[in-house]
């Protein structure tokens, strides 16, 4: 089994974290991995990827172009960037957060239309999932947290829960914040459930 | 043993650890500086850790205790290693007594936006070995050869990461960690060996340094180090692959035996170094295969030395790589597809073009996400005092020289602020300026900088413009850490945050003390005062500093600090967007009715409110 994951979103999203939960949980299971995360210069608001390579020892940090078993976009525009890595019949789960560059919120430069970043998604030939920001779970009335409501739709929308399970990623999320264990196993939860529409 | 996830970084440091390793030094920058960091972290009695000022003394401290007999490490970037140069071709000419070795990592692909410079050729330059490990777990191992090869050479050692290497992260099996055999310092008195005093030394030193390197490569071809493959067969292909080329060609190999590769048949040397060139294992190559591809990324340093091979050994076959005008770039990282497209090549596997290339045609869509500074960012408030002040003088911009210098100051190069015109090297925008001036420009020339910056290599180019009266203003941006590389100290850090009998050094009393007319410190929070200022600098006779200072405010909000509080007050918004306009600030974003400002990120820096015409903004002060 091999299964690579690439991931792309903007700093400050918790993409970073998804990425090491997912590699903490392939590793607690003895799988082979390996995770090359790259932030650019910003602390937020920059454009963030990682690559995670399940299930192969011994393998060079890069997923190929069309490679990608899995791509977790978790912003709009940046989805753009992970689709020459959508390897065709794969999965590519878009969770359609807008983050807009200053000179977008000012209306002084483009930002894509939602249905033309589905549309290059679907070229891909990539099985699409999309996620509409909206249905990002609340807890007493306070969103949960993103990165994690995604990772649980990962697991309920996507063929990553064959690699791993479901039970022993919530595990490792609990272990990772042991004083948030029950709220975060609430929002995988509720990403778990929810359902994306293609 | 026990498992760890680590990067490459780290299982650097951990296998300098094993080596027992004394003395660690090195400079930050992208995307080596996870080595040293970890270093830090850890509680490690025995052994010295220490961010230097730059590379050169990083460097020279290293050599001192290796000299001294003990085993000693350096870290940096490849442009620091430019930087520490000078000292290091002549430490190499010395060779050394304990281990010495440099770490060096480069960025093929320029992820962190420098040179995708090779330092290999500067292995050559200065025939010190290099080692390049291909993985992670290569790195752990081949850390702890450096310093056995080091010591049993008497050379320092290079060992090279590359971008994807240094920080990409494995579960590693590791050792045991060992307390440092205690050694005792040794003093040698030793002219020839220590100094150039005479061509005669010099001469002699450098036919050591030559006969230290082909020791070198003896000693790691007993170790055992490269790999040689070869078919059963002979007058197939034989492949030789180096540094991060080589993690991919198994999996290269499975993705051809679709395209009808029969693995068996190919030979492959996987080497360990380019420097020392594996002479022996490529001969042997030589006398096996018919042609023969090599994989490096950046530059052919490997292929050139094949080449030269080939025609010593009288090889007529083909040599496929960079230098026959394939398909392999010197440009940019590689990933399996090269070394597929090296396989196809080589072999006339016939796998079509589109095999490499995914969809890209709409990448162009995406939204363009010019980085900017931080929300409350100190730095904002100087390049908008800058600007300002360049506007109240009635000058245009774009008549107005502003040098950048490397690290956050360089971020007002973007939008909002378009300030900053160049970005050099560590220092340099201090003298560029300087050439700008003699060059005949007659609007005020500005020169501007971090104070990390200002201690590795600005302050040379600020005596120069003292010495020589060249009118410019310098200013230095003083947020109290090396923030862009990930918040390393520095000479100007506090106190608190010093090792342990560490001192901080104080800008505001070295500048003046360096005999200059006009030296100014300012708040960038304090847009108008800040402004005046500057404004004042750039109508004033000779060498003006500005000594801009605020706390790093990624830094000041993990303290718990707070400049201030900024109160939106929604009805008299009628947004006309100017504090977004002129800050760029993360903080704020445009709602329906007014703008909004995320609590969670701003930090009442107060540079919105001082922009804004209508008083919507109101700053209180903070703690
Ligand atoms: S500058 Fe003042 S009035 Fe204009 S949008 Fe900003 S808060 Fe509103
Ligand atoms: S006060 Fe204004 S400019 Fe400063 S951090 Fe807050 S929102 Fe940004």
């Amino acid at each position: 089994m091999s299964y690579d994951i690439y991931l792309v979103g903007v700093g400050g999203q918790g993409i970073l974290t998804l990425a090491d939960l997912i590699m903490r949980a392939a590793v607690h299971k003895g799988h082979p991995v390996s995770f090359f995360p790259t932030k650019g210069m910003a602390q937020r608001g920059g454009f963030v990827k990682a690559e995670l390579r399940l299930g192969r020892a011994g393998v060079g940090p890069h997923i190929r172009e069309s490679g990608a078993h899995l791509v977790l976009a978790m912003e709009r525009s940046e989805a753009l960037k992970g689709v020459r890595y959508a390897r065709p019949e794969g999965d590519f789960l878009l969770y359609g957060h807008v983050w807009e560059p200053t000179a977008v919120m000012l209306g002084e430069a483009p930002y894509p239309p939602l249905e033309s970043v589905l549309e290059a998604i679907r070229v891909s030939n990539a099985r699409l999932v999309y996620l509409d920001p909206k249905e990002l779970a609340k807890i007493d009335g306070a969103y949960v947290a993103a990165n994690v409501f995604v990772l649980g739709a990962a697991f309920g929308n996507t063929r990553l829960g064959e690699v791993l399970s479901a039970h022993e990623m919530i595990e490792v999320v609990q272990a990772r914040w042991p004083h948030r264990a029950k709220h975060n196993a609430a929002a995988f939860d509720a990403g778990l459930r929810v359902r994306g529409t293609s | 043993m026990q498992t760890k996830v680590l990067s490459g970084n780290e299982a650097l440091a951990y296998g300098a650890l094993q080596a027992g390793v004394k003395v660690v030094t090195g400079y930050p920058g992208t995307p080596s500086t996870g080595a040293l960091t970890s270093l830090l972290a850890m509680d490690l009695p025995g052994r010295h850790v220490e961010w230097s000022v730059n590379e050169k003394v990083a460097f020279e401290i290293a050599a001192g205790a290796a000299w001294a007999g003990q085993r000693a490490l350096c870290t940096m970037k490849m442009s620091g290693l430019n930087v520490a140069y000078d000292s290091l071709i002549s430490i190499a000419y010395s060779g050394c007594n304990g281990g010495l070795v440099i770490y060096v990592a480069d960025d093929p692909g320029a992820s962190a936006g420098m040179a995708e410079q090779d330092t290999r050729g500067f292995a050559l330059m200065s025939d010190l070995p290099m080692l390049e490990p291909s993985s992670v777990g290569d790195t752990y191992r081949l850390t702890q050869v450096a310093f056995e090869l080091s010591e049993r050479v008497k050379t320092p050692v290079f060992i090279r990461l590359v971008a994807s290497i240094a920080n990409a992260k494995i579960a590693l099996k590791i050792d045991d960690l060992l307390p440092p055999a205690e050694r005792t310092p040794t003093l040698e008195r030793n002219i020839a060996k220590y100094t150039k005093a005479g061509a005669a030394i010099c001469i002699t030193q450098h036919q050591d340094v030559i006969a230290r390197l082909e020791k070198a490569s003896e000693v790691i071809h007993e170790m055992g180090l490269n790999s040689l493959q070869l078919a059963e067969k002979p007058g197939g292909l034989g492949i030789v692959a180096v540094g991060a080329a080589a993690a991919y060609l198994e999996e290269a190999f499975d993705l051809a035996v679709e395209y009808g590769l029969d693995k068996t048949e190919v030979s492959v040397l996987r080497t360990v170094t380019t420097t020392p060139f594996p002479t022996v294992d490529v001969q042997r190559l030589f006398a096996h295969c018919n042609f023969i591809l090599t994989l490096e990324e950046l530059e052919p340093y490997l292929e050139r030395g094949v080449y030269i091979q080939a025609h010593r050994a009288g090889f007529t076959g083909k040599i496929i790589g960079k230098l026959d005008d394939g398909p392999l770039s010197r440009v940019g990282e590689y990933d399996v597809d090269h070394v597929l497209q090296g396989l196809n090549t080589a072999l006339g596997l016939g796998i079509p073009v589109d095999h490499f290339k995914g969809n890209r045609a709409t990448e162009t869509l995406a939204a363009r996400r010019p980085i900017t500074v931080c929300a409350g960012c100190p730095h904002r408030g100087t390049y908008m005092a800058i600007n300002q002040a360049i506007q109240n003088l009635n000058l245009d911009k774009d008549n107005v020289m502003v040098t950048g210098d490397i690290g956050c100051t360089i971020l007002g190069m973007n939008p909002p602020f378009n300030t900053v015109w160049t970005e050099v090297s560590m220092g340099a925008s201090v003298s560029l300026a300087q050439g700008y001036v003699h060059g005949g420009v007659r609007t005020p020339v500005i020169a501007t900088i971090g104070d990390s910056t200002f201690f590795h290599a600005g302050i040379p180019g600020l005596l120069n413009a003292i010495q020589h009266q060249t009118p410019l203003t310098v200013v230095i941006m003083d947020n109290g850490w090396t923030s862009m590389t990930g918040m390393q100290v520095n000479p100007g850090t506090d106190e608190t945050f010093q090792q342990s009998g560490g001192r901080r050094i104080d800008l505001a009393k070295v500048i003046p003390g360096l005999g200059i007319d006009q030296f100014f410190v300012i708040d960038p929070y304090d847009l108008k005062g800040a402004t005046s200022i500057i404004e004042g600098c750039l109508t004033l006779p000779g060498v003006k500093v500005v000594l801009s200072r605020r706390e790093c405010a990624i830094q000041a909000m993990r303290q718990g600090k707070h400049a201030g509080n900024v109160r939106l007050i929604p009805e008299k918004c009628i947004l006309c967007k100017q504090c977004i306009t002129a800050t760029g600030c993360p903080a704020l974003s445009i709602e329906a009715e007014s703008i909004a400002i995320d609590p969670a990120l701003c930090n009442g820096c107060g540079l919105c409110a001082a922009v804004c015409p209508t008083g919507a903004l109101e700053k209180e002060d903070g703690t």
